[in-house]
């Protein structure tokens, strides 16, 4: 049975910054279970893309759909459908880790037992247990990711969406975070994640994105050929440059 | 509980984890409570004199009352509520949402699907609530001898509405301030020269002798004073709704905008 729309539609979408285009006329679907590396040099434009996916920027231009709904008239969509892990994981420095996901529990809507639950079960899955009562602002940038990907997963989104989820991880940790990634796709959920660094991208996306000056230069499925896919970063990167130039 | 009541619930959260809310309330109380017990003490003194005159003002008058606001005694005596409330809303209010666009954390609101009046209302009402348990316990000095005394309790009632009220159209502007500004620093700054200004406006038009000019409409102790004295009319309650409804208004205008600015 095929489903009448994909989970994610971004149709000409277009979104200045600080004056200048950020993401030009960019479309590109997502759908149930699949793994979406946007990747890009930096301010390339993936981590605008992400913010107007996740809700938190409006397009100047363009459509966002969420479920096959129109994400400007239907912001509140956000709330079960969406999970977001920002850059540099923000966080509040005064709240404990606890609190933290207590709070974003019921910004998403849980209530009593359900928020208990879902607490309970993100605080073991990320191996959160040690840091439960230690404040966010003392918390290395490692355990602050792993506290914003706790805080993404809390609702099990359908939609979770990463801005480059690996920074500040060791390599333990980038492990146990691909393992969540995928565990995510395998129960049916769409993953969308920005990275720079192709190694990240190869490991756990089925299918990669690059943008390059705001635009989307590449749409394909990975094969797992982590040469040709090198070759066509850089010659997108470095041919952008030569045009800028 | 919605939207509005887990932003709120999460600013109270915050308020009463840091140091500041906790520090403001014993420095405040305690300097309430000196007031007290000097008012009390001139009440004490003043009582054989008080007893032989017709008409005179009893315990509300002199103690209840001047303990909210020292617009209508303008003594040498340490400040009333209404005074120290210009200082500490603004101190309050400045991290409601400066503090939470100065940490990133105000998209993160955003995208859990929380409007931009739930954003604005939550935060507004968890100040309001921890403001009303400020101005509760300080009428509660009062009040802890009410037994002895002959209370006018309309006349309190009616103060410790003009206070609330203050109270609130004060904690209004100081949120709008926190949803202009980038800094918390800034927003107290700019919330309190609204405060002062607002609660001033008319000291230039009553020494030109004017009374009831646009200035005197326009200033927040025109109406603070009329409910001090007893006088609860619907044009005071109006212009405190006015203030509230306006400064919250732009506070969500403001967030709202903040997704097209990025």
């Amino acid at each position: 049975m095929t489903l009448p729309h994909p989970l994610l539609k971004l149709d000409q979408v277009r979104r200045h910054r600080a004056g200048r285009p950020a993401v030009e006329r960019l479309s590109l679907t997502l759908d149930r279970g699949q793994i979406l590396g946007l990747l890009g040099v930096n301010g390339a434009g993936k981590s605008t893309t992400l913010a107007m996916i996740a809700g938190a920027l409006k397009p100047d231009e363009g459509r966002i759909e969420l479920d096959g709904q129109d994400f400007a008239t239907h912001p509140a969509l956000a709330r079960g459908l969406l999970g977001w892990l920002p850059e540099r994981a923000p966080h509040w420095p005064e709240l404990t880790v606890l609190e933290h996901l207590q709070a974003h529990a019921r910004l998403r809507g849980l209530r009593a037992g359900g928020l208990k639950q879902a607490c309970e079960s993100t605080i073991e899955r990320l191996e959160l247990a040690p840091l439960l009562r230690r404040l966010a602002g003392v918390l290395s940038q490692g355990q602050r990711q792993r506290l914003g990907l706790a805080c993404a997963l809390l609702h099990k989104p359908r939609l979770l969406v990463l801005d480059e989820p690996a920074n500040a991880l060791d390599p333990v940790q980038v492990a146990a975070l691909r393992k969540v990634i995928r565990e995510e796709a395998a129960a049916g959920a769409a993953v969308i994640l920005s990275t720079h660094l192709l190694a990240e991208t190869t490991a756990v996306c089925d299918r990669v994105a690059i943008l390059h000056e705001g635009r989307l230069r590449h749409d394909a499925a990975l094969d797992g050929d982590h040469a040709a896919l090198e070759h066509t970063f850089f010659e997108i990167a470095m041919n952008g440059k030569d045009q800028a130039a | 509980m919605s939207s509005m009541g887990s932003v709120a619930r999460l600013e109270l959260r915050r308020l009463l984890v840091r140091p500041l809310a906790w520090v403001l309330a014993a420095l405040t109380l305690a300097q309430l409570a000196w007031r007290f017990v000097l008012l009390l003490g001139n009440f004490l003194d003043n009582q054989v004199k008080l007893a032989g005159t017709p008409g005179a003002p009893g315990y509300t008058d002199l103690v209840g009352i001047p303990l909210l606001g020292s617009t209508l005694t303008m003594g040498i005596l340490p400040f009333g509520l209404t005074e120290l409330a210009l200082l500490v809303v603004p101190l309050l209010t400045m991290s409601t949402l400066a503090g939470d666009r100065a940490n990133s954390t105000l998209p993160l609101l955003a995208s859990s699907g929380t409007s931009p009046a739930a954003i604005v209302l939550g935060k507004y009402f968890a100040v309001l609530l921890w403001l009303l348990g400020w101005l509760a316990l300080t009428v509660a000095m009062p009040l802890s001898l009410a037994h002895g005394t002959h209370m006018d309790s309309g006349k309190l009632a009616a103060a410790v509405l003009g206070l609330a009220l203050t109270l609130a159209a004060l904690g209004a502007i100081g949120v709008a301030c926190s949803a202009f500004a980038s800094l918390p620093a800034v927003a107290a700054t700019a919330s309190l020269t609204l405060g002062l200004a607002l609660f001033t406006a008319n000291l230039a038009a009553q020494k030109a002798g004017v009374g009831n000019g646009v200035w005197n409409w326009l200033s927040l102790s025109t109406h603070l004073e009329a409910l001090l004295r007893g006088l609860v009319s619907s044009a005071d309650l109006v212009w405190f709704a006015l203030v509230i409804v306006i400064a919250l208004a732009l506070a969500i205008r403001r967030v709202a905008t903040d997704k097209e600015r990025g």
